[in-house]
């Protein structure tokens, strides 16, 4: 075994493999840090590239760049509060309020720092507990898929500022729209135009709840200031600060590899579910949401840790666990590679070397993280009034080129409507968000349940996996409910 | 109207209609359905029906407890009625966007938002950069996203014939 891995290292680091791979990652960079830009849209884009490319090679660019990718979203989550990616969305949340402090920098470098991490431990795990986990990943049937995505919502508590009640309003409005378009049986519900047959889109929807408020606000209340642009050179991360949030990115990690190594459930998941564990456990849990660190940590560790993940049930089974890791089966495929368990005994070097090629790439997004970091940041010079209508023209060109749909650019301008009208309320957009992705997840499993266990709602408790969310879930909502009631009673104390 | 009351209102109001009106209406069950499998309409009902719950909390304790201080919004000091107007404003704007996209094509189109945007954010001192950012921006982002992707933009209806 030594010696296939020595032989995949020395196979690896040819000039041509790195240069590849720096090309993929900065790439996904860019893209995903491009409001509306996705990293399916990269991964895509660079698969005709593949063909001429050996098959080692062109599998690494097409990781790097979905890597780079779920990195980038996070840049634009953290500057303009407009996340590139749906797995960007809770970093936007503490990163946001941070580069408002004048903290770009250290938010920035917190999202990188955990990021790579996050990347690296999952990388491990691919290559340590890849069929585990993939059997594990197996017995997750509709049951415990409801549970785990039942036990994940309760993560809307954490994101609900100083309403859990307006919180669980937000929520019951992102399942709500979740439901538009064709169900699992070919019913059309709320159809209004024939464009919502096919149903709302993440992005447009991500991107208007998040993105187009600000501008709103702008120029209805015109009272932006301007942030002074700080340098990121005095801005480090210091020892102190990641050490505090270490334990919420080695958590935020392995949340991350569990959780992507189950077909279909993905970064955007993972990094809501991590973000609200760590708000429930850190001693700094009552600053999640106003600029805390570890809330970056949490999320970005998650996300990117799902990412090598995702290639856990593609390697070891041939699953695809999302629509990137589908195109990247087509790639194997081309390459003459099929993957699954006959994979690891016909093509092993192969696989070593796809294996050593992922954790040098974790070591490359380090450093294609910091030099983008320093091109990004000059986007705190610009003036607010300039900076937020050229976000709105880049988010209508995104989303439009995601599926050329003008209906999709409908969505985005009525979602920023609608999230106006929320804050007005103040009723949080990140309850919401967080429903509408796990909704139809959350839906569709619950009714093949259901279907399956002839209508008996016993088959949600009926394996081990399901108790062990049921019990999660029942401390999650007593921890919730003892908050809320500490809560109260010093705002009771405070108004005597 | 206190802000808790008329929020709470609006809360139940939205969902009642929702599972009163919009679901018998736009969700349609299936004459036949196969199994035990649960009904289409089920998950939106149910989550209506909590929805209204919700609402009706939110109104009572908007009448029950004292009213807490909500976070101040930051203005720029103008009457309410002006940003009821800018408001309504970038609502029209945006409705003739989509309005005018098919006849005007997608780059003038978007040309004439960003613009109108702009303007209506209060922005006048950088002049050189309200035209680059409203009608050079448009241009080089639909030449990247034509060549890089292959996205087709739609042409209008009225500036087809000069090829945009």
């Amino acid at each position: 075994m030594l010696n296939d891995i020595l032989l995949a290292l020395y196979a690896v680091a040819t000039v041509q493999n790195l240069l590849i791979m720096i090309a993929g990652i900065w790439g996904g960079v860019i893209v995903g840090a491009i409001p509306g830009m996705t990293g399916t849209m990269a991964v895509t884009l660079a698969l005709p590239f593949t063909f001429y490319m050996d098959p080692v090679p062109s599998i690494l660019l097409l990781v790097a760049l979905y890597k780079g990718s779920t990195y980038g979203g996070s840049v634009s989550a953290i500057l303009i509060k407009t996340p590139g990616t749906a797995s960007a969305a809770c970093t936007a949340l503490d990163g946001y309020p941070l580069a408002q402090q004048g903290k770009a920098g250290k938010a920035l470098n917190m999202a990188l720092y955990s990021s790579v991490t996050g990347d690296f431990i999952s990388n491990l795990s691919l290559i340590f507990f890849a069929a585990p986990l993939a059997v594990l990943a197996l017995r997750i049937g509709p049951p415990e898929f409801f549970m785990l995505m039942l036990f994940a919502l309760t993560t809307v508590a954490g994101v609900s500022g100083n309403s859990l009640l307006l919180g669980l309003v937000s929520a019951a409005l992102g399942l709500l729209l979740a439901t538009v378009g064709e169900d699992m049986y070919g019913s059309f519900r709320f159809a209004f135009t024939p464009d919502m047959q096919a149903g709302l889109s993440i992005a447009p929807v991500l991107i208007g709840l998040f993105a187009l408020p600000e501008l709103i606000k702008l120029v209805v209340m015109r009272a932006a200031k301007k942030e002074e642009a700080a340098t990121l050179g005095a801005q480090h991360v210091t020892r102190e600060e990641f050490m505090g949030s270490l334990r919420s990115i080695l958590k935020g990690s392995v949340i991350g590899s569990f959780l992507g190594a189950i077909p279909g459930i993905g970064p955007s998941s993972a990094a809501f579910f991590s973000y609200g564990e760590a708000q429930r456990s850190s001693k700094n849990g009552a600053n999640f949401g106003k600029g805390e660190l570890e809330g970056i940590a949490a999320s970005e560790s998650a996300n990117n840790g799902a990412c090598g993940a995702t290639m856990i049930p593609l390697l070891a089974l041939g699953v695809p666990g999302d629509v990137i890791t589908g195109v990247m089966l087509g790639a194997f495929m081309i390459q003459g590679l099929t993957p699954g368990p006959l994979l690891f005994q016909t093509n092993i070097h192969e696989v070593y070397m796809l294996l050593i090629g992922m954790l040098v790439s974790s070591v490359l997004l380090f450093f294609a993280g910091k030099a983008t970091m320093r091109m990004f940041a000059k986007v705190s010079y610009i003036p607010q009034t300039l900076l937020t209508p050229l976000v709105l023209l880049l988010c209508i060109f995104g989303i439009y080129s995601i599926a050329s749909s003008t209906f999709d650019v409908a969505v985005l301008l009525v979602m920023g409507l609608v999230g106006f009208g929320m804050f007005l309320l103040n009723i949080p957009a990140a309850p919401f968000l967080i429903a509408f992705i796990l909704g139809p997840m959350l839906e569709e499993n619950l009714r093949r349940a259901l279907a399956i266990s002839r209508g008996d709602p016993a088959v949600l408790l009926s394996s081990p996996i399901t108790w062990i969310f049921a019990v999660l879930i029942v401390f999650a909502l007593s921890f919730t409910l003892r908050r809320e009631i500490r809560k109260s009673k010093t705002e009771r104390q405070v108004s005597q | 109207m206190t802000k808790p009351v008329l929020r709470g209102l609006i809360i139940a109001a939205f969902f009642a209609l929702t599972a009163f009106v919009l679901v018998p209406v736009f969700v349609p069950r299936p004459a036949f359905i196969p199994g035990f499998a649960p009904p289409p309409d089920m998950w939106p009902r149910t989550v209506s029906m909590i929805g209204i719950g919700l609402g009706l909390l939110a109104l009572f304790l908007a009448f029950t407890r004292p009213t807490t201080a909500e976070e101040r919004i930051e203005t720029d000091g103008s009457s309410q009625l002006q940003m009821v107007l800018r408001f309504l404003g970038l609502v029209v704007v945006f409705g003739l966007f989509l309005g005018l996209l098919p006849h005007l094509g997608f780059l003038l189109a978007t040309m004439l938002l960003t613009l109108t945007v702009v303007l209506l954010t209060g922005e006048r001192q950088h002049r050189l950069w309200i035209v680059l950012l409203s009608f050079v921006a448009p241009v080089l982002l639909l030449l990247f996203f034509n060549y890089s992707l292959g996205t087709q933009f739609p042409k209008g209806v009225l500036t087809k014939p000069f090829g945009f």
